[in-house]
């Protein structure tokens, strides 16, 4: 008999330090990722690199998410945004997962601030990884363990050839009214089944092909404001919040790109 | 509810005659006819991850002249084992058929338990009967209930298996076992993609599935408004008494579905609110149907997993 605490419902933010204790010391009995998963990763993707653990790293998860399949996740950086010093790329890993690095987010000092609330997937229980690097080429890392199951092999919830008509509709609105020269925030929601290709197909008893976006590329009045490199453990139609920087009225542009060649376009117009 | 038709009590040992040394949890059913040649076993009021064992759902049978019909098996092979046990010490007619009321893990892991039914020579094998959409969904989610299953029950995980529909319901359909017909109806998307009721006309009794949750916060994962058009329509339905998939049989369905439809309602109407607002999922999660949480068992865990499962829906609306 599997006993497992009850679910705490509040989100907890993880400093770096705390996450790093829990790496360190004895994982906690339920916590069914490998331990051995993250410094793996970290010599695959930073080999002889130095990750420096930063509580500035904010990041946002539910402790136990209700399902594997949509887990809220977001991170917000309190670093710089200045065309002399700004983060430049956020790579999100799930230690856990059959393909950990879930997406790789890249900003501009346009972006006004290095943060993105989105949805992701987790086949197991896990830590997830995120690593910043600054445009001087320091590497800052924070992590969170979240506990869900069963997001990448487990079931399409939708049918499969509606998904696939549907794929590429967007919604693209921001979320507050525009205030020019300051930090604003949209949220993108893009329909794509985003299968894993670890899911099975009904029909065929095999398993449906891997489909998935795996670019998205924002820009303000043609400069760009975010590109995200998007994988399999981004859920099922994704929804990206992001932030960007408008001195004047513009066109906010969005293409999406999927591993089929599929391309789709979205644009609004704010401030005017 | 409990002493509702005040009738008899069965206690079916699952291992007649073994030294009852290590006996497994679910070894020993309880049993209740509620009414004649109805026969009940209420599940408990346990959630999926905290101390889950198989035995959540209402599972039971009718029996008519000639055979026997069982409405779901449970949620391990050893809750279904237990479930025929105490079936066989009621009548030795053959299980003609197994019924699906959906294909959710609780309700259908049973099913494996009942191939040799009537190995005793009580005849062929029974034939199981699920929603038309359930092949479909079972083919889908196998794997990952199975995976689940043996995590939530370790070695007690057993043989259980899941038995896809030898015969599927795409709108009606009448069982007859002598004496006695039962009148299954399909439904769209509601609970789930998969919901089958089954109505018992002599005794006017309506098995629900978990078209219908008393007491048990109901849980989706079908369409939410799909649900609410099923609710209406059986609500209409004369049925004296109702089975519903989770908690106490009712005299009164009416007032149960009333229940069961203001949480659906408060809930798409807190997760509609939450996106006009811009309040993420997370929050919404928190504040969605809170109104509703002195009303239900197990709220705060289900209630988030709805919340999860509406939320991406609704916000394409």
């Amino acid at each position: 008999m599997n006993t497992r605490p009850t679910p705490s419902p509040q989100l907890r933010l993880l400093s770096g330090l705390a996450a790093l204790a829990m790496l360190a010391g004895p994982e906690p009995a339920s916590a069914q990722a490998p331990e051995a998963s993250w410094p793996a990763l970290q010599q695959a993707w930073f080999s002889g690199k130095t990750l420096e653990p930063a509580p500035f790293i904010h990041l946002s998860a539910p402790t136990r998410a209700p399902s594997g399949d949509q887990v809220p996740f977001a991170f917000s950086i309190d670093h710089p945004m200045t065309a002399a010093r700004y983060i430049k790329t956020v790579s999100v890993f799930v230690d856990g997962n059959p393909v950990p690095l879930t997406a790789a987010f890249h900003f501009t000092p346009q972006s006004g601030k290095a943060e993105i609330a989105t949805r992701i997937r987790l086949e197991s229980d896990s830590p997830v990884h995120v690593v910043a690097e600054s445009n001087d080429g320091r590497l800052y890392v924070n992590s969170v363990i979240v506990k869900a199951s069963g997001g990448c092999s487990g079931p399409a919830v939708g049918e499969d050839a509606a998904a696939r008509a549907a794929a590429g509709r967007m919604k693209l609105a921001l979320d507050d009214p525009f205030k020019r020269g300051e930090l604003n925030r949209a949220t993108l929601l893009v329909r794509h089944p985003m299968n894993t290709g670890m899911q099975r197909d009904p029909a065929t008893h095999g398993f449906r092909p891997a489909y998935f976006i795996d670019k998205v590329s924002v820009t303000y009045n043609g400069k760009p404001v975010l590109t995200a490199d998007t994988a399999i453990g981004v859920s099922e139609n994704p929804s990206i919040r992001f932030g960007f920087v408008a001195d004047q009225p513009g066109a906010l542009q969005v293409l999406v790109h999927d591993n089929e060649g599929g391309s789709f376009r979205q644009a609004m117009d704010v401030g005017g | 509810m409990r002493r509702l038709l005040g009738s008899l009590l069965l206690l079916a040992a699952a291992h007649l005659g073994a030294a009852p040394r290590q006996e497994p949890p679910q070894a020993r059913l309880q049993l209740r006819q509620v009414a004649p040649g109805v026969y009940v076993h209420l599940g408990q009021h346990k959630d999926f991850e905290d101390g889950y064992d198989g035995d959540i759902a209402n599972i039971g049978f009718v029996v008519g002249r000639d055979a026997v019909a069982v409405v779901d098996t449970g949620g391990s092979y050893a809750v279904g084992a237990a479930l025929k046990a105490a079936l066989r010490a009621v009548t030795s007619l053959p299980v003609r058929y197994v019924i699906d009321t959906h294909g959710h893990p609780d309700h259908v892991f049973g099913n494996a338990a009942f191939a040799d039914a009537n190995d005793a020579g009580a005849g062929p094998p029974p034939q199981f009967i699920g929603h038309a959409g359930l092949p479909a969904m079972l083919a889908a989610r196998g794997d990952s209930y199975l995976h689940q299953l043996k995590q939530q029950l370790g070695a007690a995980a057993g043989r259980s298996a899941l038995i896809a529909p030898t015969r599927t319901v795409q709108d009606r359909l009448t069982l007859d076992l002598g004496g006695r017909k039962l009148e299954l109806r399909a439904w769209p998307k509601a609970h789930t993609n998969s919901d089958l009721t089954v109505f018992d006309p002599e005794t006017r009794t309506l098995w629900s599935g978990d078209l219908l949750f008393i007491e048990r916060t109901p849980s989706l994962d079908g369409d939410a408004e799909g649900w609410l058009a099923a609710m209406d329509a059986l609500d209409r339905l004369p049925a004296a008494l109702t089975i519903p998939g989770h908690g106490p049989v009712t005299r009164d369905k009416g007032a149960a579905l009333a229940r069961q439809r203001a949480y659906l309602t408060a809930l798409l109407r807190d997760v509609r609110a939450g996106i006009r607002q811009g309040a993420d999922m997370t929050s919404t999660m928190a504040t969605a149907a809170a109104g509703e949480r002195t009303r239900w068992q197990l709220f705060d865990a289900v209630n988030r997993r709805n919340v999860n499962f509406l939320y991406p829906v609704l916000e394409w609306e």
